[in-house]
Order: C-alpha cells, then structure tokens, then sequence
C-alpha cells in the first residue's frame, strides 16, 4: 500500500466551531454523501470545572478532499445525562449508512476516581441525514463484560452480506504509574459480529499481533478492502512516556487478512510514516479508511493527538 | 396479611470484634443451607477511608441450624477478593446472593466502583466455590451483567433462583441520578433476566414492579420463593430523597405472581413494619425469605440498612 500524504486538511482554529471550540479536530470519520463528504470529529470543549469534555462537531468537503464546504452549527449529538457512560463525551463517533439509515456507533467516556477514565460504544440513529443523531438508549450496545473488563470503545462498524461487522478495542490493564500524569492503561483491538447491530457476538481475544511487546497499546481501528484482501490501519504506542516523547507515541499500523478474521501484521507494508518535519513530524494517530468515486482516502490526526487537526493521504492507484 | 413475628436480632458485627473488614454492617442476607446450619452470606465494611468513604466485603456467618441465634462459624476471609485497578468491584462486592449447582456454590454479586459525577456505579458479578462457598473465583475480571442500551447504570442487587429447568435473576436497574446540594442519588427499580445455564441472561428490560409512594420510589432486594402455587417477592422501597430517616426509608413490600413475569404489588400483605422501638425501629429492608425445617423464616436489616446487623422473623402459618 502506497499512501500519498495531501497534507493538514481541517485546521480547527480556522473555522468557527459549536462549543466555542478553537483546537483538537480527533478522529476524524467520514460519510459519503452524493455532492460531498461529511467528516465527523471530536472537538473539546472546558466545563464548568476546568476539565474537557468532548463534542462531535462535523465538516463538509467536496467529493475529491479538496475544498471545505461548510461545518457544523449545532450540536451533533446531546450530552450524556448524569451518570451514563457517555456523560463527558464521545470520541470518536463511527458513522455508517445501511439500507436507508444512518447509525452512529459511539466511544462513549466518563470519569472515574481511581482511573480517569471508562469508555463503552454506544448507538445512535440520526433521522435527518446525518445532521444531528438519537441515542438509541441513555446506556452501552457494548460494555465491559467478563473478558473485557474495562475500557471498551473505539467502534469501526462496516456491514456486509446482510452480517455486522466490528472492530474495537478494550482494555487489558491499568498499572499505577507514579511517573505519568495517572495510572498507564493498555489497550488491544478485538472483533465482534451482529445480526442487527445491536445484540453483538464476541469472544475478548485480540486479533492483533503486538509489535512494541504485551503492553502495546493498539486504538482505533479501520478496515478497508483493497482487490479482495482487506486491509486493517489502527494506531499503536507504548504504554507510558507516550505523550510528549515522539519516540514512544503513536504511529500508525497495519494488519491485513483474506478473511476478515485472521490478520497478519505488517506495518511496514501500510505505507505511512512520520513526516520529518510539521504537523505530523512527531506522532500519528485515529486513522480512517475510506473509498469514494473509486479514491481510498486515509484521515488521520498528527501531533499532540489531533490539537491542530486532521489531514487527508491518498492511496497510489 | 400475613403474620411475621419478630424473633430478634441475629447478628450485630458491630459488638464483634472477628476482623478488621467486619468492622459494621451485615448488608443483603443470603441463605444457603447445609445438613447442620444455616450459612448467611452478607455484606460487611471496613472502617470508612481518610474521605469517610467505604468498601464493602462480602462474608458469611454460620448459624445452627436447630438454634439460628447460635453462631457457629464466621467467614476466615472475605469470600470474594475486590476487583483491581480499573474493574467493576474494584471497591467493593455487595450484594451477594448464591446457588447450588451440582458441586459448585455460583454467586452472583454487586460490584462497586467509583465515579466522578456521581458517587458510584454498580455492575452484577459471577464467581463459582469449589469448596461449599467458603471461598469463590471470580469468573472473568469484568461483569457478568453490566450496563446495556436500556439498563444504563446500578445494576445491583441480584437474587438469583431456579425454578424448573430455568435460572432467573431478578435485581435493580437505575433509571437516573437526580441531581442535590450534596450527591447525586440514583432511583432504580425491580427487573428480571432468565436464563438455561446461569451464565447467559435475557433481560425482561422494564420494570416488573409498579411504584407505589412516589413516582421516583426505589426498589432493592426482589426476594422471591415459591408457595402454595404462587410465587411471593419480598422486596424493599423507599423514598428517593432524605430517606435516612424513619419517615422516608426503607420498608418491606410484597408482590405476587403466577407467572414469574406479571406481578400483583400488595404491600397491604406483608404484614411486617418498622418496631415502635430498638434496633429495626426507623426502617426494615433487604428481606430474605426462606424455607427451612417446615417454618417459613425470613433475615432482614433494621436501623440505616444493616449498621447494625441483620434479625430474624418467622411467619405464623404459610405463604398462600
């Protein structure tokens, strides 16, 4: 795979954006429309008490990635209620069309007291083309269960013969860590099946070779078939000292399979590196994969986690 | 009405000095019962953290079994280890409600974790004894029921039973957090899942008990027993709000089925209330019923939800 890197496409502090937001443009995923292509992401805003919270925010582009048409106004979804597993955001949201509908599966996230944090997927409907999104229900489509005990999130959905697909991931383990900012999590990306997109069937294994050791943190998949083989982008790191140290920060990896269960890694045969110098010179990260007239489009986010926003690569034909 | 009568006060861990985790409360009595005695399961806690906030440990008492005032036997350990870093039960495992399978004791519990938010969240637990419920095994470091798309949070309170070839779970499921100067209190109500094995639920998804003091009433501790063709659930409510006190918290309800699914709420039969005085005085909560020796008997916890242990009545007659 060869992947042509077009550049820093959406730059957050250039558009006026819902929530006062000014930086972060995460995970961007797209949703292909018949005059354009609507790019959902995550932006940030502080609550009353200093702390973020996450906020889906959308652009829109023309069919070929070139030109931003317009963004969001409005909220996209609402906020968690009270003590729900999305109280404090939803980052990423993965949006998908399917026989007339368009469903958005979400990583929902609150706060904790021990750890800073709990993720689940959650299930939306939007009923006006993608502009704004109904939870299907105030809780999780996919929790903690007995194999995966916490932190399960980062929802990639694609359907196919009539059967759900998706790839996600869920937490291992939290360690206590007195040198970082909070207690090192480690992460790994499983797969999980449906009839209905609702009730899933998994089994908390994961499907990814490690390439940094057992505390390897695998985050965001995204699967796209290439002639008959697909292809698996997500984005990887060390555990700890990740943040700041571009050593240790995430990169973008690669898996394939002829079966969509089976995966071979192979990094080094996905075709996108670290720029060597600007936006994306230091850290990559929040892949998505997609197809439209034809083009395989590669989104992701560079940098400090996506502070400055996202940028677009295309596959060499 | 049925006739309860008042045999005492069992257990008060608070006059009992058998171990640091069992410092107060006996929380959530479960019977299992052996050839000779009576194992109680409940849930006890520790001194309260430098923040004044608990865990809480799931352990046994044993009582004879001719004589249910005479303990024979207290739990060496808790049962059942907290969770780690992270998980569902990190602080702590409570309820706990427990049933023979061939040579297993399966438990279902209620873990605790910590939220910043809200003070808590709740999520049912599964662990199999090896050793006739002394000690049990987590089945997987996560829930075994968790939250879904409709059951958003607190998920607690299992009691699990068999009826049949069927496993059935009822417990609490939270509908929201209400918001107050202090924290925020959550209202959860009744609900049910079934199940062939006992590890894979179907959840009723909606609450099987209607409210009957207020629309944000609390349910905790569906107790349910079969007799005399009908099946009885002993359960508890409460107000939502400033329910420490006599006038607002926890009592014992009463509903009746023929199906296990529909259920006919009729407090008016439950014929036990709150004592004019003493240790069950200000609130009466988290019956369990059960049959033992031809009596019908039930444990449940007096004054602030089991502080100060659990008592014992027995019914005059049966349960029809």
């Amino acid at each position: 795979m060869k992947w042509i890197k077009r550049g820093l496409f959406f730059e957050p502090g250039r558009h006026r954006l819902p929530y006062g937001c000014t930086e972060f443009a995460q995970s961007p995923q797209a949703l292909v429309f018949d005059d354009f292509v609507r790019i959902y992401f995550s932006t940030r805003a502080r609550d009353a008490g200093g702390q973020y919270v996450s906020h889906i925010a959308f652009v829109d582009t023309d069919r070929h990635l070139r030109q931003i048409l317009r963004t969001s106004t409005g909220p996209v979804i609402a906020q968690g209620a009270l003590g729900c597993f999305d109280e404090h955001g939803i980052f990423p949201i993965n949006v998908v069309r399917h026989a007339g509908t368009i469903h958005a599966f979400t990583c929902g996230w609150s706060r904790r007291v021990s750890v800073p944090v709990e993720t689940a997927i959650g299930l939306a409907v939007s009923h006006d083309d993608g502009l704004t999104f109904e939870r299907v229900g105030p809780g999780p489509v996919l929790g903690p269960s007995p194999s995966e005990p916490f932190l399960v999130g980062d929802p990639f959905v694609l359907v196919r013969d009539g059967r759900w697909h998706m790839w996600y991931i869920f937490g291992k383990s939290w360690t206590a860590c007195p040198a970082e900012p909070g207690p090192a999590r480690v992460y790994k990306i499983a797969y999980a099946s449906s009839s209905d997109g609702r009730v899933w069937e998994r089994d908390g294994a994961p499907i990814v070779a490690d390439v940094l050791g057992d505390d390897e943190c695998q985050a965001l998949p995204t699967v796209i078939e290439c002639d008959g083989v697909w292809h698996l982008y997500f984005c990887f790191r060390y555990s700890t000292d990740f943040r700041t140290n571009p050593r240790r920060g995430y990169r973008i990896g690669h898996a394939w399979s002829r079966d969509m269960r089976r995966w071979t890694r192979d990094d080094a045969a996905g075709g996108l590196g670290l720029a060597d110098e600007g936006w994306d010179s230091e850290m990559l990260c929040y892949p998505h994969a997609f197809r439209c007239d034809g083009q395989a489009y590669l989104l992701y986010n560079g940098n400090a986690f996506g502070r400055d926003g996202f940028g677009v690569a295309v596959l060499e034909q | 009405m049925f006739a309860w009568r008042k045999q005492g006060r069992v257990f008060d861990p608070t006059t009992i000095a058998h171990a640091d985790w069992m410092n107060e409360f006996a929380q959530g009595p479960a019977t299992l019962v052996f050839d000779d005695f009576v194992r109680v399961y409940f849930s006890c806690r520790p001194k309260a953290d430098a923040n004044g906030q608990y865990e809480s440990r799931s352990a046994f008492v044993d009582l004879d079994r001719a004589d249910l005032f005479r303990i024979v036997r207290f739990a060496p350990q808790p049962v059942l280890p907290l969770g780690g870093l992270g998980e569902f039960d990190e602080f702590g495992t409570y309820p706990i409600t427990v049933a023979r399978h061939g040579d297993e004791v399966r438990a279902y519990y209620g873990g605790w974790t910590r939220c910043a938010s809200v003070p808590f969240d709740v999520a049912i637990g599964f662990a199999v004894s090896r050793d006739g419920g002394v000690s049990f095994a987590k089945q997987g470091r996560g829930p075994l029921l968790g939250a879904d798309l409709h059951e958003p949070f607190v998920l607690s309170g299992p009691k699990v039973r068999r009826f049949g070839d069927r496993w059935y779970l009822w417990y609490i499921a939270g509908s929201k957090w209400i918001p107050t100067e202090g924290r925020a209190e959550p209202v959860y109500r009744i609900r049910m899942a079934t199940s062939s094995d006992g590890m894979h639920w179907e959840r009723l998804h909606r609450d099987i008990v209607p409210t009957r003091i207020e629309a944000d009433e609390c349910q905790a501790s569906p107790d349910v027993v079969f007799a005399n063709g009908k099946y009885h659930m002993f359960f508890c409510y409460r107000y939502s709000l400033g329910y420490r006190g006599r006038e607002r918290g926890y009592r014992i309800g009463y509903a009746s089925s023929t199906d296990l699914v529909s259920w006919t709420r009729d407090d008016d039969r439950v014929g036990i209330d709150v004592s004019a005085e003493g240790w069950d005085s200000e609130m009466i909560s988290y019956p369990h019923v059960f049959e033992l020796d031809g009596r019908t008997l039930m444990f449940y916890l007096g004054n602030q939800v089991g502080r100060h242990g659990f008592g014992l009545a027995e019914l005059d007659g049966v349960l029809s």
